[in-house]
């Protein structure tokens, strides 16, 4: 098939040219379809972090803790929160992003692995979006929103969106050659956010136990994200950044491994 | 020219592998003939009109296309429903790089399909026939050599189909059809050559009323 013309309308273009403007139309639409497709879409862009955040910050409340780890609450919840959520809609939304885009696939030009590329992309950008508007709510309450170690937060958020998009790299592909490997990953996921100590501090967790629970890498992501934003905060011991940056790397490469391999598994039917 | 040479497709069931579906069709279509596939319910029409558009891929065998080959048109696919018209004609503007002239596409896929302001609603609110409209429109918006339609002009209207019959007599000199249809009028009116699928394999014809004859005489009387 290496004769075949795969761009259709101009003659000749190269495969660069049309992966980067299959890039920028699936990154409009994509845009387009989360931010006006339902009504008020913009809106449940914030509403599941401020709400999580709300909730666990009455509970806490009510129990009287004003600091975790050495940290105000409300900053150690909604950091841990958008650090969790970071992980988790970019995962998800990776791992649907081959059977929500099937319609698409009608176009030769358009490949699974440029859906869920553009996807993770568009993700970090709104995650981005929603973190700046949750902290600045904070900020109008009075709490110090400004991080200690800026960098160090963002090397937090930039790995667990790595580890994210290495999970649905993966994820996509296996739930695309067995579909029964969804329903697995589906209740892999529930407690996680239990365990990655989103609303329990992990430093609470005794030995060897804690040891264990350091093993997962969005765990990992979120007390770094939370040392970096306080340089009172006292993360647990097992605090290893470059694990969580390890743990991207090979799941990523993995997930573009099953890609490249099962290329064509993916689009036949 | 398009070769498809002993291309062999069965699908993959939750039973493990389905039937064989096409079994060693080989066929070359030289350029500019247009050609109807005809064949019973069932028998791989669509199946291969999709390998040859590239969209699916075969078990067994290969497709040459060697000339420009628009993406197979028919029963909705490659429209987004919760988009309008308009957005969904602009996302195909651009992965085909035409990113500067949007307006002009845009404008001749709106005047073309005639779906009025239904061009700027969501496409799940579309009929049938206004969503083969905008199908129809939106490949003859870009210069290909071959277009593909599966049954896209079935569900038109008689206005629209000789309307489609005009655009596409006027692209006869350098573009061709490849369309199933269960209409022999339709497959009359566009096409010369016929192929005939029929038990996984596919017969070649000539003149496109000596392959209706033969699809004819195989059903049962």
């Amino acid at each position: 098939m290496g004769r075949e013309s795969l761009n259709g309308a101009i003659p000749g273009r190269s495969p660069a040219r049309i992966v980067a403007s299959v890039y920028l139309a699936l990154f409009l639409r994509e845009a387009l379809t989360r931010i006006s497709a339902s009504r008020a879409a913009w809106f449940w862009l914030l509403a599941e972090p401020v709400f999580n955040v709300g909730y666990m910050l009455f509970l806490y409340t009510v129990v009287r803790v004003h600091t975790v780890g050495g940290v105000d609450t409300v900053i150690w919840l909604m950091v841990g929160m958008l650090a969790f959520f970071m992980f988790r809609r970019t995962a998800g939304q990776v791992s649907a992003s081959i059977s929500s885009n099937l319609a698409l696939f009608t176009y030769r030009q358009v490949k699974p692995i440029d859906t869920l590329l553009v996807r993770g992309g568009l993700e970090a950008l709104l995650m981005v979006l929603v973190s700046g508007v949750l902290l600045a709510g904070a900020a109008l309450f009075g709490h110090s929103v400004v991080p200690a170690d800026p960098l160090a937060v963002l090397e937090a958020f930039l790995g667990l969106w790595l580890v994210g998009m290495g999970f649905g790299l993966v994820a996509s592909v296996a739930t695309e050659l067995v579909p029964e490997l969804g329903r697995i990953i589906n209740f892999v996921m529930m407690p996680l956010y239990i365990v990655s100590g989103v609303v329990l501090p992990i430093s609470a967790v005794p030995q060897p136990y804690r040891g264990w629970l350091m093993f997962n890498p969005v765990a990992q992501g979120l007390e770094a994200a939370r040392s970096g934003f306080s340089s009172n905060y006292h993360p647990v011991s097992e605090l290893d950044i470059a694990y969580l940056y390890e743990f991207a790397l090979v799941s990523i490469f993995l997930g573009l491994a099953l890609h490249r391999r099962f290329a064509l598994r993916l689009v036949t039917q | 020219m398009i070769i498809v040479d002993d291309v062999y497709k069965r699908y993959q069931t939750d039973h493990g592998p389905g039937r064989w579906v096409l079994q060693g069709v080989t066929f070359t279509i030289p350029p500019k003939l247009s050609v109807g596939l005809i064949g019973a319910n069932g028998a791989g029409k669509s199946t291969l009109l999709r390998i040859i558009g590239g969209v699916d891929q075969p078990n067994k065998g290969r497709v040459e296309r060697q000339c420009r080959v628009s993406w197979p048109m028919g029963f909705g696919g490659g429209l987004q429903g919760a988009l309008t018209g308009r957005q969904n004609a602009k996302f195909v503007c651009r992965i085909h790089g035409h990113e500067d002239d949007i307006p002009e596409r845009l404008a001749y896929i709106e005047s073309f399909a005639e779906i009025g302001e239904a061009f700027d609603e969501p496409v799940k609110t579309y009929s049938s026939g206004m969503r083969s409209r905008l199908q129809f429109a939106l490949s003859l918006a870009f210069d290909f050599d071959v277009y593909i339609s599966d049954e896209v002009t079935a569900t038109g209207d008689a206005a629209f189909k000789n309307k489609a019959f005009a655009a596409f007599k006027k692209l006869a000199d350098h573009a061709s059809i490849i369309m199933v249809s269960h209409g022999e009028s339709t497959l009359r009116q566009f096409c010369s050559a016929g192929i005939w699928i029929h038990d996984g394999k596919a017969h070649w014809f000539d003149q496109i009323d000596d392959a209706l004859k033969a699809y004819k005489s195989s059903l049962p009387a």
